[in-house]
């Protein structure tokens, strides 16, 4: 087993090298990410307009539900995956089990409570004045809608950083429904897992210096976003 | 005489128990400016929304030049027609140019035709020199200019505005009422919810008193010859 202080050293040169095979991990943790808040952020807002905006029976429990979905753990959402996905699940033909499309619809389901909750308080906090000077100028209920968004749009994007965050640092999940797969599935985190159960730190520590500088970016805009809500409260 | 661009009969507003409003009959006129005053919590703004289409009343019939339609129909037309504007109205979150260029970008018009009528809507308030301020950094008054020259862009046929000149100081007060009266004199139908009655007695050509729910007409204007401009109004 090697030193930190060599494992280290050895970790900054892989980053500084190029390594193809660390490189690769990395791009496909932000890819399946990327994906999977793409998918996700428009039907999330959307709902979470919806459950700011309208009146209807059970909203208040939708709610609650969604916000009690935001404390879910990743390896649930990972086995749910898991036993649907499977040869024997209900969805077994699709034979998705151990591929980028399955960790991205993990990914998918972790990022939608957060950013349903986040963007219903941002959304909640909308002036209702918006709204109606949208309204009464014109708009269209659809129109009406993205001006509001406009409006609130720090809040919105502070909860897609902070779904992102959440789930490019997940590994329960990953591991479970992508298989941890060299080159096609393997990702910072199950990368991680891997190479710390075998003694090989180097490539670990150079991930999680990746996944240290993301957290650094992605805090620093989220701040930098509170500020600027502070600003126009 | 012409019809009534809109006519409301047997308004009714509920919130709870309480019937907030419960009108017998409400007239918006082309040209005719009328006054709404009343206590606090007397119903004015909520009158304000239900004739500008914001707030469903609990019943009501609605005539738009004579024909009689529901709710839903009679609403469309309202919003094509009217613009309410806030007591404190709201500025979006950018500069006063677009905030004024908003309603024609709705309406789809070319972006070169946009700017120009905005350039020119924006000299008529005498807020070209704010054009590329953010709105929200502006005085009251100014807030208050904005969004008449926002609302009068879109060339609507009516205009509701819920105390309008609340909150201002003198000069702006007199700025306001004279673009109240410019836009008047326009031939657009002017709703005004207001405290102050001294202001808008000039301008107003009916005056009613929301009391118990009901309308009860205060005077009659002296009725001016159309196109007649006020240069004097009360501090």
């Amino acid at each position: 087993m090697e030193s930190l202080t060599d494992a280290s050293f050895r970790a900054l040169s892989l980053l500084v090298s190029g390594d193809a095979e660390l490189w690769a991990i990395i791009s496909i943790s932000f890819g399946v990410s990327l994906q999977a808040i793409l998918y996700t952020t428009p039907v999330a807002l959307l709902t979470a307009y919806a459950l700011a905006h309208f009146e209807f029976p059970g909203r208040r429990t939708l709610v609650s539900l969604f916000h009690t979905l935001l404390a879910v753990p990743a390896v649930v959402v990972g086995l749910t995956l898991y036993l649907i996905l499977s040869r024997s699940g209900p969805f077994g033909d699709l034979k998705l089990l151990f591929t980028q499309t399955a960790m991205v619809l993990g990914q998918m389901v972790l990022s939608f409570p957060i950013l349903v909750a986040m963007g219903h308080s941002a959304l909640q906090s909308a002036d209702q004045r918006v709204w109606e000077t949208a309204h009464t100028l014109g708009a269209t209920p659809l129109r009406a809608m993205f001006t509001v968004m406009h409006e609130v749009r720090y809040g919105l994007f502070a909860a897609v950083i902070a779904a992102f965050g959440r789930i490019i640092a997940e590994v329960g999940c990953s591991m479970m429904v992508g298989g941890n797969i060299l080159n096609y599935t393997r990702n910072i985190t199950t990368a991680i897992a891997l190479e710390t159960s075998k003694g090989q730190f180097a490539q670990g520590i150079a991930l999680g210096i990746v996944l240290l500088v993301l957290a650094l970016v992605l805090n620093y805009s989220l701040s930098t976003l509170r500020h600027r809500l502070a600003m126009q409260a | 005489m012409k019809p009534p661009l809109f006519l409301f009969r047997h308004v009714t507003k509920r919130f709870g128990d309480r019937v907030l409003l419960n009108i017998d009959q409400f007239a918006v006129s082309e040209g005719v400016c009328a006054l709404i005053s009343g206590e606090n919590g007397a119903g004015k703004t909520t009158l304000l929304k239900i004739v500008s289409g914001l707030i469903k009343p609990d019943s009501a019939k609605v005539h738009v030049k004579e024909v009689e339609m529901s709710w839903a129909k009679a609403r469309a037309r309202i919003q094509r027609n009217v613009v309410y504007l806030h007591q404190d109205p709201y500025m979006l979150d950018t500069s006063v140019e677009r905030n004024v260029a908003y309603g024609l970008r709705l309406h789809k018009e070319p972006r070169a035709s946009i700017y120009e009528k905005v350039a020119d809507a924006l000299r008529w308030a005498r807020l070209d020199h704010l054009a590329h301020r953010n709105a929200r950094s502006l005085s009251g008054g100014e807030k208050q200019r904005v969004a008449l020259t926002r609302a009068r862009i879109v060339n609507p046929s009516v205009l509701a505005l819920d105390e309008p000149t609340t909150n201002m100081d003198q000069q702006s007060r007199i700025s306001t009422y004279q673009l109240i009266d410019e836009l008047r004199n326009e031939g657009m139908a002017i709703l005004v919810a207001s405290h102050d009655q001294t202001g808008f007695t000039p301008i107003a050509d009916h005056h009613t008193q929301l009391v118990g729910g009901k309308l009860i007409e205060v005077e009659t204007a002296v009725r001016r010859s159309r196109g007649t401009k006020i240069t004097r109004f009360p501090g």
